[in-house]
This record gives structure tokens, sequence and C-alpha cells, in this order.
């Protein structure tokens, strides 16, 4: 099997999922590319972790007294989920519809609401809006609660056009306040006492209540809008109809999707002022977007396939977030098989370096790329992947050593030891430069021999010296 | 409240509610396990979590009626401190006995909560544990532990001395899967919740297999991960159906008898909170609070997480001395007590 094909289905297994382990990889390029890309594609049928087993041993992934519960939950469907695009999407419209903890005070309408995206994430562009707009946490993060008809709140109005579907500059204020009325009257069951328990940060006396999307029609301004040069009587779901048929939605979505898959972008308040990276690419992701009348799946499906996502030129030209490389990581030691006591620090450790997911810094999300590194979150993010991975007890540390005990009995080359932790940590393809540092640390730190029982626990702490290494690098912290 | 086949005072009709959220002292935090002493002091305990502050894990003392006794515990790893705690139980001589699924030990208070000692430790041969998580006395004063994570029943000692082990890992006749909550019948049968395979399994006191109750499903008499199991005097089995967030009885040989899906009202210190908390008692007083929408692929414990007077987390079982049903649920950090209706 050429290796140049296990790199490239690597590539997509970095940019579609988290990652993937070498025998995934070697399964993937047994089917090819093409073949590949529809597997990752299939969400019709997702495994991940049971939730009854999650529920069990962490109480507060259930019912969610405590902020930012859920996360726990949500980051165990990633770590072993075997449809990981479905959580990437999820991740990727988490990062744009961004709805925080601060305001909501209510961890589990904010859970419901990842688990909306992961519903709508691969459908029609015109569902995800309308589900986005009723989503409650949505509700209360933009303030659609106060839009009534006599008295708009322009809030959730003018992020849905600026922040979630047009962009700057693409729109007039008339424009928001038409935008607003629509949607008018679109509020959350129970308001009165949901919104002052959420000012309370109130779980008494049983807990917390989730929420539910209530429309009151008493509330709705019925009255004929102008929006973007069209007349009506238009709702909320006509709006999001107008929406998507603009070019503007098209191509602020197209960059979107171009900047969290192939390669980063500058942060989105630069981008009506800056072109993008790749004008051209642009251009046939929103041609992709028409084409397939706005199926998100049929979209990532072009994107995939596409020469400017093959390219070379994009492999590792994108910073993993967090929350992909915490995946990404504990998905290799393949020691998450069960609810762990310990799982909670790893998504502490995700906020250490700067990503706290239903936590954005702003309804602007996270900027990504270059910004997840600072002095500070790099050394954390280099010892929490180089801590999971240079652990000699997992089954994915194991594995490792099997491989290398398979080369045979006696002293291993110190390149062939490098070659083979490189492949095992999802085929990843460093610079000459680290490369020949990561065989000098090998043959520096004396020869890795192999015995009849395989290899000794000094041999074992020396290769996990290499993958902590590894670990370490650019290209690993990368995707 | 379904009904069907019930003998005469079989039936169980709702009483009230004990205890509300509080994450120190007087109150619940993730209540996972309740037990009461000969003298009807109720001791409750409280999982919390991984992140919340340490003394949120704990046992709360009190009565039924909501006088209130003090805590003990705390999370950590010294004595008389938990990190998983799962199940609590007391003897005929009042000592309080909780396990702790993560540590694999079962620590021992006596009835005020001081701590006496801790046993057990982690491995998979006879005698060690991993996960203990249900644990109940039997007749002869024996200790009975759900060793979840090694899918067995280990019997012991009320000093943690080894006596017998039954069970193994698989969904065949006497197999288990992660078992959790444990119940003994008058004739010593020992009642186990096989909350990995969906059903009760019923075992003579030496541990061989008699019958198993419930299949995997949400109709009238079929279990999804049940949590806990008792058996009242007549034989009746109640059934805390986590799963299905509700309590199911079945009758003497397994036949479905009756569901109920909880009917909390509020507790002495929920009224005692709303009291002085006027302004959120009003927005209260006039919600919705069982309103009538669509849940998320019909499951129960969405609708629960929407309706507060439904059981959320139904996961233990406890019967007083006269036979009222007290049942402890994890999500709404209470304890909804139900009579025979005689």
């Amino acid at each position: 099997m050429p290796e140049n094909q296990i790199e490239l289905i690597a590539h997509l297994a970095r940019r579609a999922g988290f990652g993937a382990t070498r025998e995934e990889l070697e399964e993937y390029a047994g089917i090819g590319y093409e073949a590949t890309v529809d597997k990752l594609l299939d969400t019709s049928s997702p495994k991940w972790m049971s939730e009854y087993l999650i529920r069990r041993y962490h109480p507060d992934e259930s019912s969610m007294l405590a902020g930012l519960s859920g996360l726990e939950a949500w980051l165990y469907r990633m770590i072993t989920t075997d449809t990981p695009l479905l959580e990437k999407m999820t991740l990727f419209w988490h990062g744009i519809f961004a709805t925080g903890y601060p305001k909501v005070l209510n961890a589990k309408p904010l859970s419901d609401q990842i688990r909306m995206f992961k519903k709508y994430a691969m459908g029609d562009f015109r569902n995800l809006l309308v589900e986005m707009a009723k989503d409650p946490a949505m509700i209360i993060w933009l303030d659609n609660q106060q839009n009534h008809k006599d008295s708009i709140n322009e809030n959730f109005g003018r992020e849905l056009l600026e922040l979630f579907s047009m962009g700057v500059g693409n729109y007039t204020e008339d424009d928001v306040k038409e935008c607003a009325r629509a949607f008018t009257g679109w509020t959350i069951g129970n308001c009165e006492y949901m919104e002052l328990r959420s000012a309370r940060d109130s779980d008494w006396p049983y807990g917390r209540i989730s929420w539910h999307y209530e429309f009151d029609a008493n509330d709705h301004d019925n009255g004929e809008k102008e929006f973007l040069g069209r007349k009506g009587t238009f709702n909320g779901e006509d709006i999001v109809e107008i929406i998507c048929e603009q070019e503007a939605t098209a191509r602020f979505i197209a960059r979107h999707i171009y900047h969290f898959f192939v390669a980063d972008e500058p942060p989105v308040p630069q981008w009506p002022y800056q072109a993008p990276r790749d004008p051209e690419a642009i251009d046939q992701i929103v041609q992709a977007y028409f084409d397939n009348k706005y199926d998100i799946r049929s979209v990532m499906k072009f994107v995939f396939n596409s020469d400017f996502f093959k390219s070379e030129d994009c492999w590792y030209e994108k910073v993993k977030s967090p929350a992909e490389l915490v995946t990404g990581v504990m998905r290799l030691t393949e020691s998450v098989d069960r609810p762990q006591y310990e799982h909670s620090s790893r998504q502490l450790r995700m906020q250490y370096m700067g990503q706290t997911l239903s936590n954005p810094p702003s309804v602007e999300g996270w900027d990504g790329g270059t910004t997840w590194i600072d002095t500070g979150a790099l050394v954390e993010r280099m010892n929490f992947a180089s801590e999971e991975l240079g652990r000699v007890e997992t089954p994915g540390s194991n594995e490792l050593f099997n491989k290398i005990a398979f080369e045979g009995s006696g002293d291993i080359d110190a390149d062939r030891i490098v070659d083979i932790c490189l492949k095992h940590l999802g085929t990843i393809n460093v610079k000459d430069d680290t490369r020949s540092k990561l065989v000098n640390y090998v043959s520096k730190n004396g020869v890795i021999k192999v015995e009849d029982q395989g290899i000794d626990e000094i041999g074992k702490e020396k290769i996990a010296g290499v993958v902590k290494l590894i670990a370490s690098t650019p290209e690993f912290q990368r995707a | 409240m379904a009904t069907q086949g019930l003998e005469q005072g079989q039936s169980l009709r709702y009483v009230r509610t004990v205890g509300m959220t509080t994450m120190r002292g007087r109150g619940f935090y993730y209540p996972i396990d309740s037990a009461m002493s000969n003298s009807g002091r109720l001791y409750v305990l409280s999982r919390s979590f991984e992140r919340a502050v340490s003394d949120s894990m704990r046992v709360t003392m009190l009565n039924e009626d909501g006088e209130y006794y003090g805590v003990f515990g705390s999370a950590g790893i010294g004595d008389g401190q938990f990190r998983w705690p799962c199940g609590i139980a007391i003897n005929d001589q009042n000592r309080v006995f909780v396990t702790d699924e993560y540590l694999n030990r079962v620590s021992v208070f006596n009835e005020s909560g001081e701590f006496l000692k801790h046993w057990g430790s982690g491995g998979e041969i006879d005698g060690m544990l991993n996960g203990p998580s249900g644990i109940v006395f039997d007749q002869d004063n024996n200790v009975l532990i759900a060793d979840s994570r090694n899918h067995r029943i280990q019997k012991f000692t009320s000093d943690g001395e080894f006596l017998q082990s039954f069970g193994e890992y698989g969904n065949g006749d006497g197999c288990l899967n992660l078992p959790w909550g444990l119940g003994v019948d008058q004739q010593g049968e020992i009642f186990v919740a096989d909350w990995g395979n969906d059903r009760i399994q019923r075992f003579t006191p030496n541990g061989e297999f008699v019958a198993k109750y419930g299949s995997p499903g949400r109709q009238e008499g079929e279990l999804i991960k049940p949590a806990g199991v008792i058996v009242n005097q007549e034989g009746y089995i109640y059934v805390a159906d986590w799963g299905n967030e509700r309590v199911q009885v079945f009758g003497p040989d397994g036949e479905f008898v009756q569901k109920i899906r909880g009917q909390a009202t509020n507790s002495e210190w929920a009224e005692d909170f709303l009291g002085v908390n006027v302004e959120e008692a009003g927005a209260r007083e006039r919600a919705n609070l069982e309103p009538d929408i669509d849940y998320f692929n019909d499951d129960p414990h969405e609708e629960s997480s929407h309706i507060e007077k439904l059981f959320w987390g139904p996961v233990s079982l406890m019967l007083d001395s006269e036979s009222r049903l007290f049942i402890t649920e994890t999500n709404r950090h209470r304890i909804q007590v139900y009579e025979r209706d005689n």
C-alpha cells in the first residue's frame, strides 16, 4: 500500500476527525480515499460510550447542576465515537453559534443545544438555522425572550445576520429590525420563572429544570416586513429561507468551512477587510452550497474530495483546537473504555489550554488558528500530550511496544524506532530536521533491545520518551 | 399510576417528599442510596461529583419528618472520606457501611457518623473489589456487596472477612453485567439489579440462580438499567427502573403488578426555602411545571428533566418498619415516600 496514500488519508482523518491510529488508516486505505470520505460522511448510526454508563458513574452529566456540566459527557463522546466527523461538525457549529454558560446559567439547555447541533449538523442549512433560532439556550443567550411585537430587541436578529449567516456589510440596519420583528414571540416556556432561577443561579428546591421552546402567538408581529429587498408578512422561517438564498450567506459559511477544515484563516472580524487565503476554493464551496440546495453533507463531500483540500500545501496548516488535541490524544491512548474518575481533569486541561466548550470568549466564538498558541497554552498542550501518550500502561502504548517487538529480537535501529512511533501516532510526517533530532535522541539514550519476552521496562520507558517528544512537535500539535 | 393483579393492600400511594438540593449541610447533593437505623434515623448518601466542593460528598442524617441531625464524610482518600461513594447499609448494631467504587473499600461508621475503620482492596481475586456499589445485610448479619466491575456478588462478614462469591460476566442465567443494587427477602434469597442486562436476578442464599425478571424495554414489566431492588414481607418485588425513570412492582413470582412515575410535592425543607424566597416562590406558583411538549426521542429521562414532580434518577429503594417505600432520586436530590393503600 503506497505510503503517500496513507499519508493523504491521515490528513483526511485529522481534519474530518481527530486523527486515527495506524490500523484505522490502513483499513481506510484498503477501501480507498473516496470510499473513506463516504464512510466518514455516513453519520446514520453513530456509536459511542453508552449514555447510561456515563450517567451512572457521573450523575452530574445527567442532571447538570454545576456550570459547564455536560462537557465531560461530550468529551467521552468525542473520544469514543465511531463517527468522528459528526462530532467535528458539532464542534464546528458550536464555534459559529457560540453560546455561553455565564449568561445562560443552566447547563442542561446548553447540553441540549449541542445535541441539537449534532442532529442537524449535516443536513439542510435552513433547518439548522430554524432549530438554532428555537433553541432555548440561544434565545436566552441573545435575549430573544425580550423581543416583543410592541418593543423589539434586535440582539438575536442582528447576530443571525452578522455572525450566523451573512457577515457584516451585507445587510442594512433596517434589515436587522425587520429580521427581529419576524422572530417576536419566539421564547421559552415558563420564561419568568426560568429567567429568575438563572439570574439567581438557583437550583432549589429539586435541581435544574430543562427549558423548552414556546411560540407566543399573541406576542408575534404578523405585520408586513421588508427584508433584503423582499416584502411579506414574514415569520422566522421565512427570514431563514431568504437568508439561505443569499450569496453572502454561502460565501460566509464557505469561509467558515475552509477555516475549520482546510486551513486557518484570519479571525472572523477581519474577513470584510482581508481576502480569503484561497478565493478560488471559496468560490467552489459556494457553488457546492447552491448546487446541493444548502445540504451541508454534500458540501462537505465536495470539500473533502477537492484538490485544494487534498493538496499538501494545506497539510499541518491548522493548529489543533484544545478540544481536538485532547480528544485526539485520548483516542490514541485507547484507554477510555469506561467512565473514569480522572476524566474530569482532562476537560479541565482543555480549559487550561484556552478552550472551555459552552463558554466561548464572546458571541463570535473562538478565533482559532495561531491564537490557540501562547506561552502558557503551548506548555500545557505539550505537557498534556506527552503525559497521556507517554504512559506505558495504556492499550495504545502496548500496541506500540508490540509493533516494535514484532521487528524481531536484538537491537532495534534508532531510525526504525522513530519511524514506527511516527506511524503509530497517526502517521505524522515531520520535517527532516525534527526527524534527525528524534533519531539522535533515541541513539543517545542507548539501544532498545527486543528479548524473547518482548521489550523490558527500561526499553518501554525509552520508547515512551520518543513518543513524548513527538507529541511536542509542531506537526503533532497541528492537524 | 398503572396497576393490575394487585392483592388487597399492595397498591402504592404517595405520602410525601423528603429533602432538597444543597451543596452542604442540611440537604442532599446527588443522593445515591439511603438506609435507616433501628431507631428510625435516615442516612442519605450524597454522591456529589468530581469537581464539587469536598463537603458536598457526605452522609446526611435526618428523620422522615425532616428533622436534621447533621452530616459526616467528605471527598478525599483519607479515613472517613469518599471518592465515588455508591451504597450505604446499616447492620443490626447500627454500624453504617458505605461502599466506594473508586477506592474499592467499605468505610464503617458508628450511628453518630464517627469513622471506625475501612476494609477492602482493589483486585479481581475472591475477596478483592473492583467497583463495589450496592450493599445489603443478610439475615446472618453478613454483608453482600455488588462487586460491579468484577460482575459478581461477594459476601463478607461485617469485619470484611471474605465468605463467598457468585456470578461472572455474561448475560446467561446467573451471569451478571455491572450489577448495582441488592435486596434480601424474608427467606434470605438475594435479589440483584443486573443493571447491564436490564433484569433482576434472584439467587438462593448460597448464590444459586433461582429466577430472572424483566427484559429490556419501556413497556410494563420491562426494564432499562435497573439500579435498585427490594422485597417486602409478602414477597412483592420493588424495582428502581432507573433507565425508565420509574419504579415497578412485581409479584412474588415476577409478574408485573404496578408502575409509578413519581408525584413529588414540596418537602418541608423545600417549603422553608420557598417561604423565605418569595419572589422565586411567586414565579414558581405562576409557572406551568407540567408542560405538554415533545421530548427528545420520547426519552423518559428528558421528560423527567422538564417535569419536576416525576422521578429523575430513581436509584435506590428502602422499606421502613411500617413497610413504607422510600425512593431515592439522584437527579432531583430528594426521596419520595409511598405507603401501601390499605
